[in-house]
């Protein structure tokens, strides 16, 4: 359900690119979301065709692009990518460590006619 | 024509997150955000802090729902100020809503603003509202297996409750295996056990409670 807001907030990014761009359509929109966010991108999509009626971008195909998760154990130093259930180091099995990818959203990029 | 954008989706709320914290912080206010599925006890665990420490601390409580007046009603029957945010179906509380019920709050009054998030174990942690600190509430009832299923809101928790120990004797919940996967998860974590029906454990949560707003408060009495 919290994709609703996050639609919003894609829609709005795109709407403010595309006036800046001088552009009154936008053909495609391509979001980059960590593979740990707990974003669904079929959810997105669906309120995203709704939402955008009306606007620049609608009927806009809207593209995701999957960021690859990355921690750092901060007990032994390894780099691994963590998976989905959030446990320990593989090499180690520290439970501390950062993650530093995994979580982002963001909109990468649109293309504007 | 492609055009790089690369601009973080929730931006906004992460700003209205840190215009939050600035206000609250200046007026030396401690705010504490609860998560946790529909009926783990989260309101009962706040009537009972602030039946334990309504004598040292000026509390408000910022209360979160899809519907209903129910939980605030119940604070303010206590007589303590009281905000409710109706989501009108979004499944969490966002920086903005929040800022719109501290409009409400008499902050210069106030020392422990308690917010309690709609029942949810997913996206209440994917926000933050500009909370100094978070605690989770798993319940006895629930099972021990959330840590494993709902890792990221465990390992984003500074304090986890479990709550409902009374039910201890008639739920297959394995209080090593809940201790073993939360410390996996997130080590720095306090674990309180506690059962806010029969009080066991409501003597931990509240000094918990109080050392946490003392530590973000140097000017409280301890």
């Amino acid at each position: 359900m919290h994709e609703y807001a996050i639609t919003e907030s894609i829609l709005e990014i795109v709407e403010e690119e595309a006036i800046r761009a001088n552009s009154d359509r936008v053909d495609v929109v391509t979001v980059a979301i960590g593979e740990l966010s707990t974003f669904v991108p079929d959810s997105i999509e669906f309120y995203f065709s709704e939402m955008t009626r009306g606007t620049v971008a609608e009927g806009a195909d809207i593209r995701f692009q999957t960021l690859e998760a990355h921690a750092v154990c901060l007990a032994c130093g390894a780099e691994f990518r963590p998976p989905q259930a959030l446990c320990g180091c593989p090499r180690c099995g520290s439970p501390l460590f950062e993650l530093q990818r995994g979580q982002e959203l963001f909109v990468d990029s649109i293309e504007v006619a | 024509m492609k055009i790089e954008v690369k601009k973080n989706i929730l931006a906004t709320n992460a700003g209205l997150a840190a215009e939050n914290r600035e206000r609250l912080e200046r007026h030396g206010v401690f705010m504490l955000n609860i998560m946790a599925s529909p009926g783990a006890g989260k309101t009962s665990v706040i009537t009972k802090a602030i039946e334990e420490t309504r004598d040292r601390l000026n509390i408000g409580v910022i209360e979160g729902d899809i519907a209903s007046e129910i939980d605030s009603l119940a604070i303010e029957a206590m007589e303590i100020p009281s905000i409710q945010i109706n989501t009108g179906g979004s499944c969490h509380l966002t920086a903005n809503m929040v800022a719109s019920a501290l409009d409400n709050l008499d902050l210069n009054g106030l020392d422990l603003i308690i917010i309690e998030n709609v029942g949810n174990l997913v996206c209440p942690a994917e926000f933050d509202l500009g909370e100094s600190a978070r605690l989770l509430i798993a319940s006895v009832a629930e099972g021990d297996d959330k840590p494993y299923k709902y890792p990221m809101v465990f390992r984003e928790a500074n304090v986890i409750l479990v709550n409902k120990t009374d039910l201890l004797t008639h739920c297959d919940f394995n209080l090593m295996r809940f201790h073993e996967a939360v410390r996996g998860l997130n080590p720095a974590a306090a674990i309180i056990e506690l059962s806010c029906r029969e009080g066991d454990g409501v003597d931990e949560w509240s000094r918990w409670l109080l050392a946490a707003v003392s530590g973000g408060r140097a000017d409280l009495p301890s």
